[in-house]
């Protein structure tokens, strides 16, 4: 081993897991009701149980200086509580009104499973960053394998860490020590944080209900007086073995700090997901965005832990009346910057209409590596892909999706048969071919539609134009050229077109169109055979566009 | 210290490769289509407005919209296209560095106009009020044209307008074409006939005048 390395754990340990998270996504969902910033005064929402529902103004850190306790999730009985609340005698598996009783301020949380899920699966990514040997050891609790590391001093990265949870609404603890048991004991009684590498005297005052022993062997350990581990420890260890078994042999090595347990490593799951159910039904924006955010943020706090970038978005949103709203969003060019993400996806929501108020919220996003993009010394590529493609989809919004983009020609001898493109990204100078210019002529300006015109032959070749915009004598004309197509089904089409120079000096390129007897009549019943008849014979002319 | 034979090699294939992108007209966006970089000093200045007059009907202004597409695209840079009355026509099959936008109104191209410029993405933005009725151009604010030159001055892109009729007050460089086109242009070689239209200057503003316009 490198003398540099260190060979020790670390213990992440967020106290009243469930607790927090209840209580985070309560105060999460409150603020985006009053639409207020999350760093500042909150509100809570507190349920004693369905039918009383009151509010306590608290700040945001000062969660233990009220009785506060978690309700399993039916409601009924206490799961979890804090200290506070520990004081006022209340205990777990108390009934709602049995803690009420006990003390009225208390404060009661539903639990959020999804949601503890979601926090967990954000603090081993999280930690994941700074060991790859990880244990995910219970909820709210992480074990990381330090081996190998050649850090001396762990109060710095320990600290970015415990600012990370921090900011995704979680405090946390953090404890160094030689061995797993010891760095979680280390946490458990940290400030925030606390290495113990060498003096494990620290740990000889704790409660031996710290180690979690079984009830039964706690209890005849209290009849002999021994309280702490200090007092464990002191007594003879192959005694202890003797008359109480191996769980007493177990809990006499862990409290000694000579714990040999082995690390169940894992991997951090590779969903990133968000999701938050809301209490009240939104009718507006507003508090949806805010959650958005909320969730972009801690969402890409663990991509970024991973060294990886958003590629796509998936937003679900939950409807009163059951039905679910699903959009995938890709993002152009992939990154983790909340704000454009954040644009991205409040684009999209501004302009949804829901047929009812929404109900749940559903956030996924997909990572991905960073493209690999090689430019080439003059290549003008986009400078913000990203906001490029946002300006696109505004400027759909205005001229409308089929007018916007880059044009490709339909492959039809059909004159106008053009569609719309979206540009590509990932777009490279060899990818860009010379495109096949047009040998002769200048260019059309073509009106769109064609303007109808009347149009006086002579000795079959145009001679007069009347319109109502273009009007005049043609001087010259050459044509005509015969067009025709699909005359296999009902889209047949055929045209004549000519090319003339009118006398107020203009070239325009005029078709002479024949109507579809068949389709005429199938678009109009009223009308008789003889009428049909003169509007197959009577040809309509319009003006296709103007040479310039 | 001596420059290695490798480098000046290097630079001499860049410099004949490339040969708009050094010097002076790093200022401006070369369209490639020599009558009218020669004309502007290298190309269109960056951060500026330039209005091309064709007043008449049929006078080549397709053909010289069509040469700076095509030399945008050689030089592999995107150019908008916003297209107010909706009659432009692709010269090619596939235009993979054009974005066009096909607009009903004078008031829906000066909007595209307003998002497409603060994108900032694209270098060159065309717009193209040729086949607007004059009744329709005169009810743009001038404020409007104000505006749009506050935003390309901070974006460093340029805006090409062409019209028939001047309406651009901001514009920091005029140029107008003549030309008349004839019958048997329609069956001249594209090559040939860009050699018959010549542009003409009408009104250049120093960088002074311009920003305090």
């Amino acid at each position: 081993m490198h003398k540099n390395e260190t060979n020790c754990f670390a213990v992440i340990y967020i106290p009243f897991y469930a607790l927090q998270c209840a209580r985070q996504k309560c105060v999460l969902e409150k603020s985006a009701l009053d639409n207020r910033p999350l760093d500042q005064l909150s509100f809570e929402v507190v349920e004693a149980d369905t039918s009383r529902i009151r509010e306590q103004e608290v700040y945001d850190d000062e969660s233990s200086d009220f009785p506060a306790a978690l309700l399993d999730q039916e409601g009924l009985h206490v799961i979890e509580l804090n200290h506070v609340a520990e004081c006022a005698g209340i205990q777990p598996r108390m009934s709602t009104s049995q803690a009420l009783a006990r003390a009225s301020e208390l404060v009661l949380y539903k639990r959020r499973p999804s949601n503890e899920q979601h926090l967990q699966d954000t603090l081993l990514q999280l930690v994941y960053r700074y060991s790859p040997f990880i244990e995910n050891s219970a909820p709210g609790i992480c074990t990381l394998d330090l081996k190998g590391k050649r850090i001396r001093k762990h109060a710095l990265w320990l600290r970015e860490l415990l600012a990370q949870l921090r900011s995704i609404g979680l405090k946390a603890k953090a404890g160094v020590g030689l061995n797993p048991e010891i760095a979680l004991q280390a946490a458990k009684i940290a400030d925030p944080i606390l290495e113990i590498l060498e003096d494990c005297n620290l740990l000889q005052s704790l409660a031996l209900e710290s180690l979690g022993p079984s009830p039964f062997l706690l209890d005849i350990l209290k009849n002999w007086g021994v309280r702490t581990l200090g007092a464990l420890t002191r007594l003879p260890r192959e005694e202890i073995g003797q008359r109480l078994g191996l769980e007493a042999l177990s809990l006499w090595d862990r409290a000694a700090g000579r714990s040999t347990k082995m690390l169940q490593l894992v991997q951090p799951p590779e969903k990133f997901e968000e999701s938050i159910d809301f209490e009240q039904r939104l009718e507006t924006l507003e508090p949806l965005l805010f959650i958005l955010r909320r969730f972009l943020e801690r969402l890409t706090l663990r991509i970024e832990s991973i060294y990886l970038l958003i590629a796509e978005l998936r937003l679900m949103l939950t409807l009163e009346d059951g039905e679910k709203i699903v959009r995938i969003l890709q993002i152009p060019a992939p990154t983790r910057d909340v704000a454009t993400l954040f644009g991205i996806a409040a684009q999209y929501l501004e302009t949804l209409q829901t047929t009812a108020p929404v109900t749940g919220f559903h956030l996924e996003v997909m990572p991905s590596r960073q493209a690999g993009h090689q430019f080439d010394l003059f290549q003008g590529g986009l400078k913000d892909p990203n906001r490029f493609f946002q300006t696109l989809a505004r400027l759909a919004a205005l001229v409308g999706n089929e007018k916007v983009g880059i044009p490709q020609r339909i492959d039809t001898h059909q004159p106008d048969s053009l569609q719309m493109l979206m540009p590509e990204l990932g777009w490279s100078r060899k990818n860009v071919q010379k495109s096949g210019r047009p040998k002769t002529g200048p260019g059309l300006r073509r009106y769109r539609p064609g303007i109808a015109v009347r149009v006086e032959l002579n000795d079959g070749k145009p001679v007069l134009m009347q319109s109502h915009l273009i009007s005049g004598r043609i001087l010259e004309t050459r044509g005509p050229w015969k067009l025709s197509g699909n005359w296999w089904d009902r889209t047949r089409w055929e045209t004549k077109e000519w090319d003339i120079a009118l006398d107020n000096g203009g070239l325009y390129r005029i078709a002479q169109k024949t109507t579809d007897i068949h389709e005429a009549r199938r678009g109009t019943t009223e009308i008789n055979d003889d009428r049909l008849h003169s509007l197959a014979l009577q040809d309509h002319w319009e003006v296709v566009g103007v040479y310039d | 210290m001596s420059v290695s034979p490798k480098i000046i090699e290097l630079r001499k294939i860049l410099a004949e490769r490339y040969p708009q992108q050094t010097g002076t007209r790093s200022l401006c966006i070369p369209t490639g289509w020599s009558p009218l970089d020669s004309l502007l000093g290298g190309g269109l200045p960056k951060g500026a407005i330039v209005q091309l007059l064709i007043p008449n009907i049929s006078s080549g202004g397709a053909i010289v919209l069509h040469e700076i597409i095509e030399a945008m695209h050689d030089i592999s840079q995107y150019v908008a296209l916003i297209d107010s009355k909706d009659c432009f026509e692709p010269a090619a099959d596939h235009h993979p560095l054009l974005l066009w936008i096909r607009c009903n109104n004078v008031l829906q191209a000066l909007k595209a106009t307003d998002l497409i410029l603060r994108d900032g993405n694209l270098s060159l933005v065309i717009l193209d009020f040729k086949e607007n009725l004059d009744k329709e151009l005169r009810k743009i604010p001038r404020s409007a044209w104000y505006r749009f030159q506050r935003i390309i001055e901070e974006k460093r892109n340029t805006l090409l307008t062409i019209t028939r009729h001047p309406i651009v007050n901001s514009a920091q460089i005029t140029i107008s074409t003549m030309h008349r086109l004839s019958m048997d242009d329609l069956s001249t070689q594209r090559t040939d006939l860009i050699k018959f239209i010549s542009l003409e200057m009408i009104r250049l503003r120093t960088q002074q005048e311009y920003r305090y316009a």
